[in-house]
């Protein structure tokens, strides 16, 4: 749900930059789906750089620009999940923290305080009961939050979708930023969502949105 | 010398030397968190390279260099179908030796995944939601 108003705002800011605008476009519309099929050598050997934030038209827009870059490395490089672990996926979730995948590795720690965590595991079914407490401990996480919604019983009830005590997707009571699909999933599936958050932490806009406005 | 253990020290300065001198294996460490010396296999169509070599450990002896237009954003997905039974050991014969079957029903034209960019897929209902917002109740 995050993702998608994320991503809705998105065409409202390129409207505002407009000389961004047809680059943008020109882009999009080449390298998206042509790239893989038709192999070219130049676009491939030209490297990505680390920002996804390089078009600016303004010093000013460039420095707020590099400010997000270094908020966000800070932020992707230490994501505190809550241990909050709800049915079997919790079992896989602990598998990730564990020696094998040992998430420690990118930063991401398991913290037992709502106050010091920033993502929410939901790992597993959310039940009519706990789904109160489930907003508790969401509200009381500090801002700039992310909730991974794990397994097929947070996704969407899963097995449990018919039953009179489960709520149908905690996505009805939290905004989700990433669905892990599986039942459960591996401890694999959930460090590869991880990434994925990592991912997204490093598009996030904060200071410039807070520029534009 | 290989008894003591002090051909590490000249292997040490090979690795560098293969990896084509000191700054770009800083360069490399920084990208890949790894330092490896091997043959190169085939390269895909993204441009991913994937190399082999069997001096180190089953699991580490076959690996994936992402292709330089993916920059840090790299993942598991930007490895190619054709490519994945070779790197995840369900063969032994890379599609450079083999050509990979295409089968009309497989997507052939595999991206990597979208997920936390633009091109993200979201869905959206076109029927009545089945639950409404609460909107709290006010003091007036």
């Amino acid at each position: 749900m995050a993702l998608s108003v994320w991503s809705r705002r998105l065409p409202s800011l390129l409207q505002r930059v407009t000389p961004v605008v047809t680059t943008i476009n020109t882009t999009t519309t080449s390298g998206s789906n042509q790239q893989s099929s038709v192999p070219s050598t130049s676009p491939q050997e030209k490297y990505k750089p680390y920002s996804p934030f390089q078009e600016t038209s303004s010093r000013a827009e460039w420095a707020v620009a590099r400010l997000d870059d270094l908020l966000n490395w800070g932020r992707k490089g230490s994501l505190w999940p809550l241990t909050f672990g709800l049915a079997c996926c919790a079992v896989e979730m602990m598998q990730c923290a564990a020696a094998r995948y040992d998430i420690d590795r990118l930063g991401i720690v398991f913290r037992a305080s709502p106050r010091q965590a920033d993502v929410l595991i939901v790992a597993g079914t959310l039940t009519n009961k706990m789904a109160p407490a489930l907003r508790k401990v969401y509200d009381q996480v500090s801002a700039s939050r992310w909730v991974i919604s794990m397994g097929s019983c947070a996704n969407g009830g899963g097995y449990y979708h018919y039953s009179y005590s489960v709520v149908r997707g905690c996505d009805r009571i939290v905004p989700v930023d990433l669905y892990v699909p599986g039942c459960p999933p591996t401890a694999e599936a959930l460090l590869y969502a991880l990434l994925q958050l990592q991912r997204k932490v490093k598009n996030m806009k904060k200071i410039q949105m807070w520029y534009r406005k | 010398m290989a008894f003591f253990g002090l051909d590490r020290v000249s292997r040490f300065f090979n690795l560098i030397k293969e990896n084509g001198g000191f700054r770009q294996s800083l360069y490399k460490l920084y990208r890949q968190n790894d330092l490896k010396s091997g043959t190169l296999v085939g390269t895909d169509k993204l441009g991913n390279k994937y190399y082999e070599n069997n001096e180190y450990f089953l699991g580490r002896n076959r690996w994936v260099i992402y292709s330089p237009s993916l920059g840090t954003d790299f993942d598991g997905s930007a490895v190619s179908p054709a490519w994945f039974g070779w790197l995840h050991y369900k063969t032994d014969i890379p599609p450079t030796q083999k050509e990979h079957v295409q089968y009309s029903y497989i997507d052939t034209t595999p991206s990597p995944n979208p997920t936390g960019t633009n091109k993200a897929y979201i869905p959206y209902t076109t029927g009545k939601p089945k639950i409404q917002a609460w909107v709290p109740p006010t003091r007036s």
